[in-house]
């Protein structure tokens, strides 16, 4: 951890900091600074992609700097890839200098799995929990990894937010359109009961 | 669980009073609570995925209904993503219009929150007080925008909706209106014994536990932890404005994270918001309120955007985030993530419910202002012989009113 009288960490120490310590497998380093207001305040956003190998080693750089604060993570199915991006921030705590660090990571749908990080970042389970009902990915030692937002009852091998044969596709009706109306829904099982059978 | 005699007592999940149908599941070991797990996910209405399949513009008003109470969040974090996808620049007298409807808001979020605490421990005059004092900042709400809820307030590029200096005598005398009535406030919630009993050393949130779950705004802001959007990532015109974290060891309390430091905080927080809007009626510069006035001629902008951007604003549950990506070509927004305040408070539920009484189940709930709240029924399940036992709301409530009554020794309200 970054001793406090050393913080907060400039843009440029941080693109340093990560450029030292993740070397090749940090690629797409992109700053931004953008001024908001009459008195030109800036806010400040790194986005960076790492290879999936160096991807814990990455959050660990990441924690060093100061217990980060994960804001959520979000992914998207990009074709070939789902790409995840976990958005943190560092430097809170001293005014306008807080810095977004978005950190992607590419899984080939090949291989959707991601190794945990709520061992360093608790708060992260709700939104591994999510990404794992979602998307369709593994999170490797996740400590829990029961559904967190949809119904028991939804199909186990359909992910909301994928665009390919296991999306929604199907899943939802149109119950403007006639012909659609009259076809069964996919879950034949009756709404609601006991989540816990 | 039958080695150990621990009940298990699940709350929730509908009531039709709130807009968030909610479950937590409590261990219980006699009176204490041992364990507490959320699980949300009732009313998840696929927001998001409606969104990807919408043009940038339909998803304003898409946004602006995930809450029904903090109207203005998500439309202001949506817009702000878009805008920074997208390059486009709002003008300056819209990020000052846009921080005084924020501020607003939290005047009326905060307001609620106490009188929903104040009857979680049986003080129904408080609720009635508090909700009816909240009704002179909808009235302004409505007198800006038109409406009560859903302001319709957001566009690319700046705001719907002009406050011309007519309007500027009505903001203060509203302003003024709740300055006055703060002295009263404070004196209900921070100064009356029994509410100090029911709230001092209650659903305490330690420092530590607050960083490590990545809890966000006033909730952890109780427990001394410096976290708040608009000062440490000034969006908007907060970086023009002066503010200051407000943490219980500003006004000589200890930064414990008990109910108490929680409900100062926002109260600290209502005062302030009144200066932040004083400070923007004074500064706002007199220039268009959108730079973006073509609404075609913006959105083909948008459909030839290729980019990603984040919003991300207090409000006032604490930081919430959205992530948008736009792709070339394509109209639809190619990614949208939304994430609330309550989303990462759920996760300091367990520390802040151990050890706790079953009476304190409503006031702690109801402590991270969750868009829930309210305890439609409980049940409780002996794993010993397997009976049950259901708790409704009102018994519920009813165990929390008597909490209260027994501290103050039997006297009859």
């Amino acid at each position: 951890m970054i001793p406090e009288d050393r913080l907060p960490v400039s843009m440029e120490d941080l693109e340093k900091y990560f450029k030292k310590h993740l070397g090749d497998a940090l690629t797409d380093f992109k700053r931004e600074e953008f001024k908001k207001g009459l008195k030109g305040r800036a806010i400040k956003v790194i986005w960076m992609k790492v290879d999936r190998e160096k991807f814990l080693f990455a959050i660990k750089t990441i924690a060093n700097i100061q217990i980060p604060h994960l804001s959520v993570t979000s992914g998207s199915d990009m074709g070939d890839f789902v790409e995840l991006i976990y958005h943190f921030h560092v430097n809170y705590g001293y005014p306008g200098e807080e810095t977004s660090i978005n950190l992607k990571v590419h899984l080939p749908k090949s291989d959707l799995t991601i190794p945990t990080i709520t061992d360093m970042i608790p708060g992260a389970l709700t939104t591994e929990r999510e990404k794992q009902e979602f998307l369709g990915i593994t999170v490797l030692g996740i400590p829990d990894s029961r559904r967190l937002w949809l119904d028991e009852n939804y199909p186990k091998d359909r992910y909301p937010w994928r665009w390919d044969e296991t999306g929604m596709e199907g899943c939802s009706r149109y119950v403007h359109d006639p012909a659609e109306a009259t076809q069964k829904p996919i879950s034949e099982k009756p709404r609601g009961g006991d989540r816990d059978e | 669980m039958n080695s150990d005699n621990t009940y298990e007592v699940p709350i929730g999940p509908i009531h039709p009073a709130l807009k968030e149908p909610f479950l937590i599941k409590f261990k219980i070991d006699g009176e204490r609570i041992v364990g507490a797990e959320a699980h949300p996910g009732m009313n998840h209405r696929g927001i998001e995925f409606m969104g990807m399949h919408r043009n940038p513009y339909k998803v304003i008003p898409l946004s602006e209904r995930i809450c029904g109470i903090c109207s203005i969040v998500h439309q202001h974090m949506y817009v702000t993503a878009v805008e920074h996808a997208a390059g486009i620049e709002p003008t300056n007298r819209a990020r000052y219009i846009r921080v005084i409807m924020a501020e607003l808001e939290r005047i009326h979020s905060h307001v609620l929150w106490a009188g929903v605490a104040a009857h979680e421990i049986g003080f129904d005059t408080h609720l009635h007080f508090t909700w009816m004092i909240r009704e002179k900042v909808m009235d302004l709400l409505e007198y800006i925008t038109g409406n009560r809820v859903n302001y319709a307030m957001w566009t690319f590029g700046g705001v719907n909706r002009d406050i011309p200096k007519r309007m500027y005598p009505k903001i203060e005398a509203t302003l003024k209106y709740y300055e006055e009535l703060y002295g009263k406030l404070e004196e209900i919630f921070l100064g009356d014994p029994s509410i100090r009993l029911r709230t001092i050393g209650v659903g305490v949130l330690t420092k530590e536990d607050a960083l490590r779950l990545c809890g966000v705004g006033p909730t952890v802001r109780a427990s001394g932890v410096r976290k708040d959007v608009r000062i440490d990532q000034p969006y908007a015109a907060y970086g023009d404005l002066d503010l200051e974290y407000q943490l219980p060891s500003l006004y000589g309390y200890g930064d414990t994270g008990d109910i108490f430091s929680k409900t100062l905080v926002r109260l600290k927080e209502l005062v302030q918001s009144i200066d932040i809007i004083r400070q923007c009626l004074d500064q706002m510069p007199d220039e268009s309120i959108n730079s973006e006035p073509k609404m075609a001629a913006t959105l083909n902008k948008l459909k030839k955007a290729d980019g990603e951007g984040i919003g991300r604003i207090e409000a006032p549950r604490g930081e919430a985030f959205h992530y948008v990506r736009l792709k070339g070509g394509k109209e639809e927004l190619d990614c949208w993530k939304v994430r609330a305040s309550t989303y990462n408070n759920l996760a300091t539920y367990a520390p802040m419910f151990m050890g706790e009484q079953i009476a304190d189940i409503p006031i702690i709930a109801a402590c991270i202002d969750p868009c829930i709240g309210c305890m439609d029924r409980a049940e409780i399940v002996d794993v010993n012989t397997g009976k049950r036992r259901e708790y409704h709301h009102e018994e519920l409530h009813r165990l929390s009113v008597k909490k209260t009554r027994d501290l103050l020794g039997g006297v009859e309200r």
